[in-house]
């Protein structure tokens, strides 16, 4: 029983790693633009199938699949960008629609290409289990996922602190017009948010392919799940994304361990509406509430 | 003038349509759909339009009103006219656990309800003695013949539908026009003055709410009757969410008629043209109809077509 249950924990820890990496990159455009892109979890798909299909047709390992990800999820990103700045009325309800609009087109699109399989990786050692203190099992990949996405959150955490473009993505978020009157450019650094989101989104799809299965409909579920994160943490900090992020992992893990898999998205989804109605700012003091 | 027009039109709907395509059940069976896309559309529309709340889970009315007049139907013994007006009024219901959402606004209450969607359709794929779980319910009872007209066929059926979409169409027209109408457009552009000056904007946003459940109900539960059968993945699909959404922009979800048209052209393009070229990811094509829609004209095109005609007008006086 409590072999069972450290083992749920564990692996909800690490898949909270990689929700993490989703959920951030959505709350860095948020921060900047005041936009939720329904894209954002097709970008972590784009940048799965990208891998897959370098796997399945040059037998390259997904990892050094990566740079050629982040070119064409960059490049996609991108386009939402310059899409998104284009709209000038309603900007809210018209911003929600273009991106789910645009999510529609890249959920389609994988189809198209790709059809409705589920694949994983076929490389054996991402699949390999490691055993930790003799009861706690991990799949190789997960291990990496987790470090990995660590590591990039860490150093965009840094970023966000210490750089003076870090800075700027953050100023923008606080108080537009102050941060552009204090000389920050903010097409320039709407433009690095993206960006920065498309390293994420990138990283987090090399991962999910090689710790999970992908197929065309996750997308969507990930866009939702980030949002949740997102919602849970209070937008506009990092650290609560984090543990966000892992409390959702780890009640995601002990509903499919004590209660049936076909009720994990329920216990996310109940949690965030809980949240939402009992502290609309979050769990970790957003300092702008959500609600009206 | 206008009268003679209308009522050529309603002719034409009611009867020209049915001589036309009774032939052809194949044709008359994608109208029919596009009439339920289209009743959907309207009830989204109304809510987008009225309440100023976009939202992404109104596939969860739907499938609470068929479910809830399919179950009515079969179990209770109720008949199926008023069973489906029952299964609006458990749309309704639904939506009133979604109240505390309406505090959100913009992306949190269309996420709010996108979770509320999500589940629903857990919950009516858990609750297998009443729903019949992943299995589905078979056999659900037909439309009557009432009056020597059998209901329960195809041409029964669009009658049934197209009356149901005339209804949703006229009713979100009376609101528009009522005093409600005019406060909710008040709190459109802005909702604190408005309350200030005694609006109960709250109010409003509710009873918009539940009207937009209502109507999406009520075309759930015709759905459910109209073809017999009903499973939780395809009673509670994004389908119901995408596609009125895609038909309410696409013809000006702040017109009556937008919606209408719109769903009227989306569907029927989309299974008679996109469907055959891209067999699987056809809704791509509804994608880019959205984002076009939004960049190019994003109060549809049902306005821009007016302002065309009625600057056409100006010209030649």
């Amino acid at each position: 029983m409590i072999e069972l249950t450290l083992q749920a924990l564990f692996s909800g820890l690490l898949a909270g790693g990689y929700y993490a990496t989703v959920a951030v990159g959505l709350a860095l455009v948020f921060g900047t633009m005041r936009i939720i892109n329904l894209a954002h979890g097709e970008l972590v798909l784009l940048s799965a199938y990208i891998a897959y299909a370098a796997e399945s047709r040059y037998g390259l390992n997904p990892v050094m699949a990566i740079p050629l990800a982040l070119l064409v999820v960059g490049t996609v990103s991108m386009i939402v960008y310059a899409l998104l700045s284009r709209i000038r009325q309603d900007r809210e309800i018209n911003s929600l629609i273009l991106t789910f609009g645009i999510g529609i087109i890249m959920t389609n699109g994988i189809l198209t290409i790709w059809a409705a399989d589920i694949h994983s990786t076929t490389n054996p050692w991402f699949q390999d289990s490691l055993v930790i203190a003799d009861t706690l099992f991990a799949m190789n990949a997960e291990i990496v996922a987790f470090v990995g996405g660590l590591a990039l959150m860490a150093a965009v955490y840094w970023w966000l602190n210490h750089s003076w473009q870090g800075r700027a993505v953050r100023a923008l978020s606080s108080n537009r017009n102050a941060a552009t009157l204090m000389g920050v450019n903010p097409r320039q650094t709407e433009i690095l948010s993206f960006l920065i989101a498309a390293l994420l989104a990138t990283f987090a799809g090399v991962a999910i392919y090689t710790g999970k299965t992908v197929f065309p409909a996750l997308g969507h579920v990930l866009t939702v799940k980030a949002f949740i994160i997102t919602v849970l943490a209070g937008m506009g900090s990092i650290h609560g994304v984090l543990i966000g992020a892992v409390m959702i992992g780890i009640i995601e893990s002990l509903t499919v361990t004590y209660l049936s898999a076909s009720l994990q998205e329920l216990a996310g989804m109940l949690l965030f509406l809980v949240v939402l109605f009992v502290s609309p700012s979050g769990l970790f003091g957003g300092r702008r509430a959500l609600a009206r | 003038m206008r009268h003679i027009l209308l009522l050529a039109a309603l002719v034409v709907a009611y009867a020209g349509v049915p001589l036309l395509f009774g032939g052809t059940p194949y044709i008359l069976g994608l109208i029919v759909a596009a009439l339920t896309i289209a009743g959907i559309a309207v009830a989204w529309a109304l809510l987008g339009n009225l309440g100023g709340m976009v939202s992404f889970g109104h596939a969860a009315f739907f499938g609470v009103g068929s479910y809830g007049s399919a179950v009515l139907s079969m179990k209770l013994g109720v008949p199926v006219f008023p069973a489906v007006l029952l299964g609006g009024l458990a749309a309704a219901l639904a939506s009133v656990a979604m109240l505390p959402a309406l505090r959100l606004r913009g992306p949190y209450f269309a996420l709010a309800i996108l979770a509320y969607a999500h589940i629903f359709q857990i919950l009516a794929t858990e609750m297998t003695p009443i729903t019949g779980g992943a299995g589905g319910l078979l056999s659900i009872p037909r439309f009557p013949v009432l009056f020597g007209l059998d209901l329960g066929g195809k041409t029964g059926g669009y009658v049934i539908i197209l009356t149901i979409v005339l209804l949703s169409a006229l009713a979100y027209d009376a609101v528009r026009r009522s005093a409600w109408g005019l406060a909710l457009k008040a709190m459109h552009d802005t909702e604190v003055a408005t309350r200030v000056v005694g609006v109960p904007s709250t109010h409003l946003k509710a009873a918009m709410l539940a009207l937009s459940a209502f109507i999406t109900g009520v075309v759930g539960a015709f759905n459910a009757h109209f073809i017999s059968f009903l499973e939780p993945d395809y009673a509670f699909s994004s389908t119901w969410t995408v596609l009125p959404i895609a038909a309410a922009i696409f013809g000006g979800y702040r017109t009556v008629w937008g919606p209408v048209l719109g769903a009227l052209a989306i569907y029927l393009l989309d299974q008679l043209l996109f469907k055959p070229i891209l067999p699987h990811g056809h809704q791509m094509v509804l994608g880019v109809l959205l984002c076009a829609m939004i960049l190019l004209s994003p109060g549809g095109l049902l306005p821009a077509l007016r302002r065309r005609s009625t600057g056409e007008r100006h010209a030649h006086a």
